[in-house]
């Protein structure tokens, strides 16, 4: 586990050191829509970029203004702050439009932060519809971004190195959704804190060694006996997007509960899905990105993503969610009204939390909300 | 059997001492920095009252913001659970808390078990607090507890827009320039908090009957303001300080866990 958590906790982690010592390239990227096997296929590392070690606002707060979310204002300020110079590049995708958003205000700080903005920076688009016109289009948006890479990286994608980049994450996607499996049981044998950690690490490690990691990992889990389930409530974690193992933490840190599912986009509800290995790769690689997202950024899924919220809290006998969204997320804002309004109607207890993103910040507030709703679990 | 109850919160910090449903003596003093010393403080004050010791107390249970560091409790448990028992102790037909106290507003709903059902609190904005009555008290320099009965002398209808407390607080500056009458100011400042308590209770589904808990509950121009704009008439609480319920609510699970631990009782939540 320690290499999960150093990977998943610290910007300049052992992985990255490792893979710059190798002089190969390393690219960040912002959102769960892009591929990482595109780079992967190439010999370059894909990063997902994180705001965690973000100290103060004065940058992100600048360039963005005060009534947006604190994510991509945190990864801002890292960018300002050469938190990110280990990157080669960086791929904005317009996951929200504060995302969308990092795109202008990164350039727009590089013309007074000199030097942070990566020697590759490109906008990539992705629609908000997944089928007909709008598949066609991402599939377009990946070529061309394809093209980018190997222009300016000097590489050559084939079909071929993307067909055994799939094949290398796919690996780590059914470890993944073996380790979810294992929450479904009674006596759940480790804690969401420690899934979420693994998750998290696979945004950041090499690929084939985050996958021996997981194997061995998971063969552990395997035989490992004692509940950690055992008199705690069962709870699923959603919301905004988070890379904050510290969430998890303190859900289950004073021994009432254990987080047993969450649907957060750096969680196993994006990285423990299979993509197609027979096709076109770019195509694969299309459908799943796109199609198989459950993020409220995407129009008219609504019925869809509660059906398999609704899947995922049975599998895993949920007692309660709690539903966190960073100030200002729109998104998930409204998105976690509706299910609150669903799934409380169906019987599930929920608990929304509005918060910022950040190193934990606001801790106490957040503790006394989901005391009392373990409280009103008990009952 | 003697049970205690410690409520330590943002502004201030209150015991209870109660013996069979009964309150034997309670306390409310200023919380200090540390909540260790204002439980120790307040804790000591309750005993001394009832002329007791802690040798004398089966059980305590903590609550409120500061309930992790009180080195005396047995347990702890949520404000939410603690206004939510002792409203329910005293007034069984309520189904809607409203708690405002120094430093939060929460609305709490309960079914018809008592148990609660929803809540909601305010999110980081002290503004619909405790904290926001003190802060424009003190720029009317107007005593606190005096600010229910001025708001009612008012004659002229003010409206106070700015919810944030900082700026509310130029409003007013800006309507005591005007030369408009201290209690308007103050019966417009009852409104407008009220507006926003109301706004957060509302989203949770006001159900009657609804109580007041907490300090503010003292204030009868909020009491009152808060029932216009629910629309609805909130029950007062008979014969108890509204802000001591947290407290006693804690000695109430205090005395269910002192009776089960003597095998006398199965606890309700």
């Amino acid at each position: 586990m320690d290499e999960f958590y150093d990977a998943a906790t610290r910007l300049n982690c052992q992985a990255i050191r490792d893979w710059q010592a190798t002089e190969r390239p390393i690219v960040g990227y912002t959102c769960s829509y892009t591929p990482g096997e595109i780079f992967h296929s190439v010999d370059i590392l894909p990063v997902r970029l994180k705001g965690i070690e973000t100290e103060g606002m004065e940058i992100g707060d600048t360039y963005y203004g005060p009534f947006i979310c604190s994510f991509p204002k945190c990864l801002l300020q890292l960018a300002g702050k050469e938190k990110f110079m280990f990157l080669d590049g960086a791929i904005i995708t317009p996951g929200c439009d504060g995302m969308r958003r990092l795109d202008e205000c990164w350039r727009k700080a590089a013309e007074d932060y000199k030097g942070i903005l990566p020697d590759f920076f490109y906008y990539f688009d992705v629609p908000h519809k997944s089928e007909n016109h709008g598949m066609a289009w991402y599939i377009e948006e990946l070529r061309i971004l394809i093209k980018k890479i190997e222009n300016h990286f000097n590489v050559k994608v084939t079909d071929d190195n993307l067909a055994d980049a799939i094949k290398v994450y796919n690996q780590g996607r059914r470890m993944l959704q073996e380790i979810e499996s294992l929450r479904y049981r009674d006596d759940v044998v480790v804690s969401g804190t420690d899934i979420f950690a693994a998750t998290v690490a696979g945004t950041v490690m090499q690929r084939e060694a985050y996958n021996q990691a997981l194997r061995r990992w998971l063969e552990e889990l395997k035989n490992r006996t004692t509940s950690l389930s055992a008199g705690k409530k069962r709870l699923m974690l959603i919301g905004s997007i988070s890379d904050e193992i510290e969430l998890f933490r303190m859900l289950e840190e004073n021994n009432d509960a254990i987080v047993v599912g969450e649907n957060l986009c750096f969680g196993i509800r994006h990285e423990g899905n299979e993509i197609d290995e027979h096709g076109d790769p770019v195509e694969a690689l299309g459908r799943h990105y796109l199609q198989s997202s459950v993020c409220p950024r995407m129009y008219g899924k609504y019925k869809e993503r509660l059906a398999l919220l609704k899947q995922k809290l049975d599998a895993a006998r949920v007692d309660g969610v709690v539903m966190q969204n960073i100030r200002f997320c729109d998104l998930h804002g409204a998105e976690n009204s509706l299910f609150e309004r669903d799934l409380e109607a169906m019987g599930m207890p929920c608990l929304k939390l509005e918060r910022e993103y950040g190193p934990m910040i606001d801790v106490g507030r957040m503790k006394l909300r989901i005391n009392a709703f373990l409280e009103r679990l008990r009952v | 059997m003697i049970v205690a109850g410690c409520d330590i919160g943002s502004l201030t910090a209150k015991a209870v001492i109660m013996e069979n449903d009964k309150i034997l003596s309670h306390a409310v003093i200023r919380a200090k920095t540390r909540p260790s010393e204002s439980a120790d403080e307040v804790m000591e004050m309750v005993l001394a009252s009832a002329g007791l010791t802690m040798d004398d107390i089966a059980c305590v249970m903590g609550t409120g913001y500061g309930r992790e560091q009180i080195s005396f409790v047995d347990h702890v448990k949520s404000e939410i659970s603690c206004h939510a028992k002792a409203a329910w102790h005293v007034l069984p037909s309520v189904r809607m808390i409203i708690d405002i106290g120094g430093q939060d507003a929460k609305a709490t709903r309960l079914d018809d078990n008592g148990n609660v059902a929803r809540y909601i609190y305010n999110d980081k904005c002290a503004s619909g607090t405790g904290r926001f009555l003190e802060i424009m008290a003190d720029a009317l320099e107007v005593p606190l507890p005096e600010m229910g009965a001025m708001g009612e002398r008012s004659t002229e209808k003010l409206q106070i827009s700015n919810q944030c407390v900082i700026f509310a607080e130029t409003e007013v500056v800006s309507l005591v320039n005007e030369g408009k009458e201290t209690a308007d100011i103050v019966s417009a400042l009852h409104k407008a908090m009220a507006k926003r308590v109301a706004s957060l209770a509302k989203s949770i589904e006001v159900k009657e009957d609804v109580v007041m808990t907490g300090g503010v509950a003292k204030n009868s121009g909020v009491f009152k303001a808060l029932s216009e704009a629910l629309n609805v008439e909130i029950k007062s609480i008979k014969g108890i300080d509204p802000q001591i319920m947290g407290a006693m609510g804690a000695a109430l699970y205090a005395q269910e866990e002192a009776l089960e631990s003597n095998g006398e009782l199965k606890k309700t939540g």
